[in-house]
């Protein structure tokens, strides 16, 4: 199986753009066609979103073979909330038959978050398992030690965030990810620098920015009120009063907060490529995906450049020398 | 694990009744000492002696991405994170290097089953770092015959 398109703007050395959008919840295939027109060549690949913040949606599965009919690549995400081992991996196998070749591997955002809080959590594999389980059905095994035939082939995602506690050991846990098989780990959303330099400055220092590719998470938001939730309410997430005091200087006029938010993740977006070790920005437009365009273009990230087809490797082989290190 | 220790194992396994006081005598022992969950395939000695499995996501390689500043979990915000806690403890006893072993998969079939007989019948299996992991056979031998 040839190589996602995502896997080879990144080893060809360009900087790439993810973006994000969130399944439906309900049963049209439509809104995800509609939301692939923001993004087709405009990014490079979009995440699709598991019941993100354990909220009933559209599978992941599905609407990355909706978004591939829409036109864009699509990064399937992947939790370990609803699904046992084996669901897992036949999930996967019927997603890479489908032309799926990005999966992006997290363990799910808790049951209390959403709308089924009385929901049993599966949490059967955690993450770092995950990535195990698809690097290894990458190289023709299934958990059980049973063959795959044929093997997936699967570019494999982590997620990484920069901003929790305890600082150190999110370190470890990114090298356990990478050491299981990860080959690019994607970001929370960077609102504050300091930080989120500290955080580049130890990875470099353990050499993870060589073996994985590294994209940093920007989130544009249209209003104040985006910005205050996020920090009070989303576990984890580090927000500078910088960001709040800017927006808050526009909070009066729904225009110009947006133009704020704009460039404020189009300054981020500079900033971020400045960083040695970014390989490249995810773009998460909560329910705001139709700003992508504009905000990729004055980031001067347009047109995406398309991948030169010399060489189609399988992902195992491609990335085992970096891995091996 | 020795032949020995894998007879103590297999003797006590055919004896039920020895076998509920071996499993009784652990979990009155690691219950209130540890808050044990019983998942029976104990990775205590790595985790700077802190279950990971009091997780509500009961990550093995953790922590999660919602560990809030203060060390306080994202779930239950009145519980600390147990990965906080584990790294916190893992600092004090110089054990931080046991955090970056990769842990497998947890065997369901051991849940409620005796640890300890379960290291001795060498069901646990070993947990190696990073790439050798893969090689790691992940079924192992059957479950104990009782529970």
């Amino acid at each position: 199986m040839s190589a996602s398109n995502l896997q080879l703007l990144l080893e060809q050395g360009q900087f790439v753009v993810c973006g994000e959008m969130s399944p439906p919840q309900g049963a049209d295939k439509a809104p995800i066609l509609k939301k692939c027109g923001y993004f087709r060549d405009v990014v490079d690949a979009v995440n699709l979103t598991d019941n993100q913040t354990a909220i009933v949606r559209m599978s992941s599965v599905m609407s990355s073979v909706f978004a591939l009919e829409g036109g864009v690549e699509p990064i399937m995400q992947m939790t370990c909330r609803d699904r046992n081992r084996l669901a897992q991996q036949s999930d996967l196998l019927g997603a890479n038959a489908a032309g799926v070749k990005n999966v992006l591997c997290l363990t799910g955002d808790y049951m209390n978050f959403g709308n089924h809080p009385g929901a049993k959590g599966v949490f059967d594999l955690d993450a770092v398992q995950l990535i195990r389980t698809v690097a290894d059905m990458n190289e023709g095994k299934f958990m059980s030690g049973d063959e795959v035939k044929p093997p997936t082939g699967m570019f494999i995602g982590g997620a990484a965030n920069p901003f929790a506690e305890p600082f150190d050991l999110r370190i470890i846990r990114l090298g356990k990810k990478i050491a299981a098989g990860a080959h690019f780990i994607q970001t929370q959303p960077v609102f504050d620098f300091p930080r989120f330099e500290k955080w580049m400055a130890a990875v470099r220092d353990e050499g993870y920015d060589e073996q994985a590719f590294i994209l940093a998470g920007v989130m544009p938001v249209r209003s104040v009120r985006a910005l205050i939730h996020m920090r009070d309410n989303v576990p984890g997430s580090c927000i500078a009063d910088e960001y709040i005091k800017r927006m808050e200087s526009v909070a009066d006029s729904k225009e110009e907060s947006a133009a704020m938010g704009v460039a404020m993740a189009v300054e981020t977006i500079k900033r971020l490529r400045e960083i040695p070790g970014v390989k490249g920005v995810h773009i998460m437009p909560v329910m705001w995906e139709s700003i992508t365009p504009k905000l990729v273009e004055e980031s001067g990230l347009l047109p995406r450049p398309k991948p030169e087809p010399c060489h189609s490797e399988p992902v195992e082989e491609s990335l085992s020398g970096a891995q091996a290190q | 694990m020795s032949k020995l220790s894998e007879r103590v194992a297999g003797f006590c396994e055919k004896h039920p009744v020895l076998y509920k006081c071996v499993l009784l005598g652990e979990n009155a022992f690691k219950k209130p000492v540890f808050r044990c969950q019983d998942c029976g395939q104990c990775v205590l000695s790595h985790n700077a002696f802190t279950c990971c499995m009091r997780c509500p996501k009961q990550i093995r390689n953790g922590p999660c991405g919602g560990t809030r500043p203060d060390g306080r979990c994202e779930v239950y915000p009145e519980r600390a994170c147990v990965w906080w806690l584990i790294y916190e403890r893992a600092k004090k006893l110089d054990r931080v290097h046991k955090l970056k072993i990769y842990h497998i998969p947890v065997d369901r079939r051991l849940e409620h089953t005796s640890a300890w007989m379960n290291m001795f019948a060498g069901r646990i299996l070993p947990i190696e770092l990073g790439k050798k992991s893969r090689d790691v056979e992940l079924t192992p031998k059957d479950p104990p015959p009782v529970k």
